[in-house]
């Protein structure tokens, strides 16, 4: 009898066992893709549906929720356990010439919690090269570590890479002098330089910029919207400027020296001036990183509070003490931080310290600074006037630099056209239809150039399954970027794999580009390996893993 | 005594209107979603700068304690800060509402003026050609979307036949003193004409419509009659008798129409990057700038009370039957 009954629960334990798959884990709930609405990034909208389209044949269900930025950024940024995955750009500046701000604060794990790191990526691998690259100052050294943080972001996969988006802007060249204009590494033709530069042909000696955005500030102690930096990159000055070549150079630093790897000698050039005629001193140059750590500019300060101290050698000479070593001090710090007259900002600050608000709210009548251009006036969401300042030892070549404001993208191009405007600063439309215009007019130039910044996704690595490395491998590997380059970006784009655009043509690791496999077939193999499996048509985790997200 | 007491009673409508207003608006940009520190969002964002942002915004006290701190500084006629310009929201209303309110009230005069005329015309000649011709085209134009119609005029006035410059209130780089210089001059005129006629063709139909129905209705009655029969002029009629009395509604539903005018005025000032109050609502509303977009919306709604205000008065001082008990 007990025989009997062993043998029969053996066959039922048996049949149990070979009819249930093979160590199967729960179905992967519906994954939640957020994107920004068609009409404000029509870019971003088409990649997300295309990605959406070939994650759905790995067998996951993928719900694409569409939402305004505020929106999506309020959820990704302070609900951060409570999103699966969400587009998101990084945007070009100069200062991001340095490959340390990225490189560092979108995935050191110390800016997991309340930082940029959103995405809650934690590598201690990571965090330790990362570390050591800020500190390196011998640059081929330091290459190697940021070649290494590219290899290990490639491998973890933290962000699936989409593209550097180019940046078309366009001129007028039977107003400009095409030869004036200059492109700058990773920025394109809008950017300081060029308006430095650009050498009038006629009689229109203006140059007239447009920007769709309404400028906030200029304010030399607030970090405002990007037009607001167009602005203020013209009227105030900074030690060192990222060249068109996206390295630091001396600005209103005649030179600078590293006397060791905490120390920093800067030699004040001579001969400069306010634009209130007062002269720049050593002194102005120490109030102006003071004023940033102040307490007064929050923005700013973190650009500041690696300097230790300052001390005045002589009436040209300062040494910078910082508290670490820090490679990228020149480009984010130098080349950061304006420099603006103690006469005008000491009493407004001693002010303010006795005020609720600090210098972020504080709006010069007549911005002072000793830039190439001289506020002139600022009429309220319609345009900026700013002169050229012929005492500037790099003065501007035209006369005037005018921002006009205009919200309507087609206005700007019919403006650019008919000579209302001469520069388009800013054009959220199809780049195509700016070219097809210049050939169509024949008196516009129109210049392309690959960005610093970078469209991505982000994946959650909070949540199961976007904790498994394997998991966002096979995700990232399902997608051909040259599909999101031609169809969402109509090529104007490069596909990405890495955090540093291949425009830092020093800091960029093309292998990891270039060793990127991407296709379904890629990516259905690396799920296979890491134990997923398909019942019927949906994607289930390995093992016995459970879904503990589902709603 | 009588007519006192209407008054107060009405004033204390007014505040209580006002209330009820700034409550709801306090009340809706909170709850939408979205968060004004979205704007912040930087790799260089540290909690340290959150905190005293949030500090700043007042948004780090409670809801409650934020709507007695803004009752308390409206009553002082404070609108408080913008979140986004980090400058006085009064301020910032104040440089933008000239602009919205030439824009409005230019549009509006040419579209009333053409519109009491031309419909008195279309009611007096009703069931002729003209009038089966006109109103299939005013039902056309009143149909249109600004956005497009604005569009249309720009492509041709100004991108193809150049005629007239395509955005702004004056040209580039152009100082005309104050606005009364600035308003004055040719070059704002120019600049004025796109934007006021697109606004202008949007809006004529209604007093159009409207005129032309009255004048029908009032034409029917008794007193045109007497008129016609005492052998008065055709003209004598239409204009002195009839015209006078279907006026009436007409001047009401001028009143309102610019309180709806500044709200439409949203569109138009983006097509024409004109400077005005209703680009700065929209950018204050997505940007979740809550005290810029309160204090616009205020404005706004203190413009359409006042307005409506003047329609009541100004329907009792044009025809005496109408009083207030």
């Amino acid at each position: 009898m007990k025989l009997i009954h062993k043998a029969a629960l053996a066959t039922a334990l048996a049949t149990l066992f070979a009819s249930a798959p093979a160590l199967a884990g729960d179905p992967i709930r519906t994954i939640d893709l957020f994107t920004r609405p068609q009409a404000a990034q029509p870019q971003e909208f088409q990649s997300v549906q295309l990605i959406a389209q070939e994650w759905r044949k790995l067998g996951l269900d993928v719900n694409v929720r569409v939402m305004p930025w505020e929106q999506m950024a309020d959820i990704v940024w302070y609900q951060r356990d409570k999103w699966d995955v969400t587009a998101w750009q990084m945007v070009g500046r100069p200062e991001r010439s340095d490959p340390d701000e990225i490189v560092y604060n979108l995935f050191h794990s110390s800016t997991a919690e309340k930082g940029y790191n959103f995405i809650g990526y934690s590598n201690p691998e990571f965090d330790a090269v990362a570390e050591a690259q800020r500190v390196e100052i011998d640059e081929a050294k330091r290459k190697q570590l940021v070649y290494k943080a590219q290899e290990i972001l490639a491998a973890d996969q933290p962000n699936m890479m989409l593209v550097h988006p180019k940046s078309t802007f366009a001129y007028d060249k039977t107003v400009w002098k095409p030869d004036s204009v200059v492109n700058q590494s990773g920025i394109g033709i809008r950017n300081t330089w060029t308006f430095m530069s650009l050498e009038p042909l006629g009689d229109q000696r203006d140059i007239i910029v447009n920007s769709g955005d309404n400028v906030q500030a200029v304010n030399p102690l607030y970090i405002s919207g990007g037009v607001d930096s167009w602005v203020t990159e013209l009227l105030y000055d900074r030690l060192a400027r990222v060249g068109p070549d996206g390295l630091p150079k001396p600005w209103a630093a005649e030179s600078y020296e590293w006397k060791d790897d905490k120390t920093i000698e800067v030699k004040l050039r001579a001969g400069m001036t306010w634009h209130d005629g007062k002269p720049v001193t050593v002194e102005d140059v120490k109030f102006s990183f003071d004023a940033v750590v102040s307490g007064e500019a929050p923005m700013y300060k973190p650009f500041a509070t690696n300097v230790a101290g300052i001390d005045i050698v002589d009436d040209r000479t300062l040494v910078f003490h910082l508290n670490n070593p820090a490679a990228s001090f020149v480009t984010s710090s130098l080349a950061k931080i304006n420099l603006i007259p103690k006469h005008v900002w000491e009493p407004v600050l001693e002010d303010l310290k006795t005020k609720e608000e600090n210098a972020e709210s504080y709006q010069e009548d007549t911005p002072i600074g000793s830039g190439p251009f001289r506020f002139e006036r600022w009429l309220t969401n319609e345009e900026i006037v700013l002169s050229a300042n012929k005492d500037h030892f790099n003065a501007p070549k035209a006369d005037r630099w005018i921002l006009r404001i205009v919200p309507n993208v087609e206005a700007a191009l019919g403006m650019l056209r008919s000579g209302e405007i001469n520069f388009i600063g800013e054009f959220s439309g199809d780049p195509q239809v700016l070219i097809d215009a210049a050939e169509a007019d024949g008196d516009l130039n129109v210049v392309s150039t690959v960005d610093i910044g970078f469209r991505y996704l982000a994946f959650n690595e909070r949540r199961a399954p976007f904790n498994d490395a394997a998991f966002r491998r096979a995700l990232s590997a399902a997608v051909d970027r040259r599909l999101i380059v031609k169809a969402a970006f109509k090529g104007f784009a490069e596909a990405s794999n890495s955090v540093v655009s291949p425009a830092l043509e020093f800091w960029h690791d093309a292998a990891v580009v270039e060793n990127f496999k991407a296709g379904q077939d890629v990516a259905k193999k690396i799920l296979e390996d890491a134990g997923y499996t398909l019942e019927g048509d949906r994607l289930h985790y390995p093992g016995d893993q459970k879904e503990e997200y589902a709603q | 005594m009588f007519q006192l007491k209407a008054a107060v009673g009405r004033i204390l409508q007014l505040g209580l209107v006002l209330w009820a207003v700034v409550t709801i608006l306090f009340l809706m940009f909170r709850l939408m979603p979205g968060n004004p520190m979205a704007a912040y969002i930087d790799p260089t964002f540290t909690e340290e700068q959150q905190l005293a942002l949030m500090a700043q915004f007042g948004l780090d006290k409670p809801l409650w304690e934020q709507y007695f701190i803004y009752l308390a500084n409206l009553v002082q006629g404070e609108l408080g800060q913008s979140f986004r310009y980090r400058e006085p929201v009064a301020e910032r209303i104040l440089a933008l509402l000239p602009n919205t309110l030439i824009l409005t009230f230019t549009s509006l005069i040419i579209a009333y003026v053409f519109g009491v005329l031309a419909g008195a015309y279309l009611a007096w000649r009703r069931g002729s050609a003209v009038e089966q011709a006109a109103i299939p085209v005013v039902l056309t134009t009143r149909a249109m979307p600004e956005f497009w119609l604005g569009m249309v005029l720009l492509a041709i006035f100004s991108f193809w036949l150049g005629w007239f410059p395509a955005g702004g209130t004056r040209s580039a780089g152009t100082d005309h003193g104050n606005l009364l210089g600035l308003y004055t001059s040719a070059d704002f005129l120019s600049h004025l004409a796109l934007p006021a006629l697109t606004l202008a063709i949007y809006s004529q139909g209604l007093p159009l419509l409207l005129m032309r129905s009255n004048m029908l209705d009032v034409m029917k009655e008794d007193f045109v009659t007497m008129a016609r029969i005492k052998g008065l002029s055709n003209w004598t009629v239409v204009v002195r008798h009839a015209a006078r009395n279907a006026l009436l509604p007409v001047m009401t539903s001028f009143a309102i129409a610019v309180g709806y005018q500044l709200q439409g005025n949203v569109v138009v000032e983006s097509v024409f990057s004109w400077p005005g109050l209703g680009r700065e609502l929209v950018n204050a509303v997505s940007a979740s700038d809550y005290p810029l977009a309160q204090g616009a919306f205020l404005m706004i709604a203190i413009v359409v009370i006042l307005m409506n205000l003047i329609a009541d008065l100004l329907y009792a001082l044009l025809d005496p039957r109408v009083t207030h008990v």
